[in-house]
């Protein structure tokens, strides 16, 4: 089975099965009364959706590449990102293990 | 009897949408992309289309792991546009054919695929962020949507969608209407959007892919999931909704446009073709 390509996790159903409070927690934030919601109390919000400990962690410190690892696809932790205003190359940077200025700095050399 | 009178593969990304919307085409950093869309937009026009078959991806906005289906099709007079986190595109919502659509679904089935049928559905950037560059966006041209999983793996094989859009084919010229439509196929090109390789794009394989799905699709069916998503990325294993475009045109096709730029950390192309 595919699990990982390059240093980056296939989104298979075992992740899918680990990640799926995170994932609907994220997809919830499709709706603008739950975007406001979420920024209004995180906590609140997250322990609403019924994330674990860790997991509310994980999203109190914007630990994208965690969400990543906990099984989060990238399409759905991006609306998380979205909602708190942070744009996908910050996201995609702190998956690859980089500050964004860090990330930036890399492709200038390219 | 109805007619395929096109094919387009063109990227989506939610990013380039809002950069047309806000008249930046000419922006150096865009205008490649942007410039490559005119002349494919004119020859659209001019092909009176009655209809677009638009092969996609949806992101987590009208389908979630609940319930994801590997393919659906959109039955809908409708299509809203999906708010995707960040609020909507100020685009008015899309038309259907639902005629067409469950004309589509009894010949898919007979054909031996069974796509989920959603008679109500959003759609999100993989079907809007580029059709404003190719069409009147009070929608003149209504739409069916076909979303493919390649997102929740195990997703279907290259081959599949290659036989997928052999059978549009045979769909739309078993349809009793003389109507002249045209199969999108959208995502990709290589693009790499979390891990160790974030950011990644390659040119050569985007420029590869765009030559041999113009002159000699058929090895690119045989291509493995690992092949794909090496060389175009986890994501970019998007491309794969491009091969029922390129099959439902037959064997040989004219080239009529041809785009790649790769501004950001997305390979971005643009093809059309016609049957011949």
């Amino acid at each position: 089975m595919l699990d990982e390509i390059s240093g980056a996790p296939v989104f298979t159903g075992e992740r899918s099965r680990a990640g799926y409070r995170l994932n609907r927690m994220a997809m919830s934030l499709t709706d603008p009364a739950n975007r406001a919601a979420f920024v209004a109390d995180e906590t609140d919000y997250l322990h609403g959706m019924g994330l674990s400990e860790s997991e509310v962690d994980l999203v109190r410190r914007r630990d994208w590449k965690g969400m990543i690892e906990a099984g989060g696809n990238i399409y759905l932790i991006i609306k998380i990102a979205g909602a708190l205003g942070i744009a996908l190359y910050e996201v995609g940077a702190h998956t690859a293990g980089m500050s964004l200025e860090q990330f930036m700095a890399q492709r200038k050399g390219r | 009897m109805g007619r395929i009178v096109g094919g387009i593969g063109s990227s989506h990304a939610p990013s380039f949408g809002p950069v047309y919307d806000k008249g930046q085409q000419k922006d150096p950093m865009w205008a490649p992309l942007f410039d490559g869309y005119v002349p494919v937009r004119t020859w659209l026009e001019a092909l009176r289309p009655d209809l677009f078959i638009v092969v996609y991806n949806d992101h987590g906005n009208q389908f979630f792991f609940n319930s994801y289906p590997t393919f659906a099709l959109g039955a809908s007079e409708m299509y809203p546009q999906a708010d995707e986190g960040w609020g909507k595109r100020d685009l008015p919502d899309m038309r259907g054919d639902p005629d067409f659509s469950w004309h589509l679904a009894r010949n898919l089935i007979d054909d031996e695929f069974d796509p989920t049928i959603c008679q109500e559905m959003s759609v999100d950037h993989g079907v809007m962020s580029f059709m404003p560059m190719l069409t009147d966006t009070r929608w003149p041209v209504p739409i069916v949507p076909f979303a493919v999983n390649v997102i929740q793996h195990p997703v279907p094989k290259a081959r599949r969608l290659y036989k997928l859009g052999q059978a549009f084919r045979r769909a739309v010229e078993s349809y009793p209407k003389d109507i002249r439509v045209v199969v999108f196929g959208t995502g990709g090109l290589s693009h790499q959007l979390q891990g160790a390789r974030f950011g990644f794009t390659d040119p050569d394989w985007d420029n590869e892919f765009l030559d041999r799905l113009e002159t000699d699709p058929e090895p690119l069916a045989a291509l493995s999931h690992r092949e794909y998503m090496e060389r175009g990325g986890t994501e970019g294993i998007e491309m794969m909704n491009w091969l029922p475009m390129r099959a439902a045109l037959g064997p040989k096709v004219k080239r009529i446009g041809r785009t790649y730029h790769a501004p950001m950390i997305t390979g971005y192309g643009l093809l059309a073709l016609e049957p011949v």
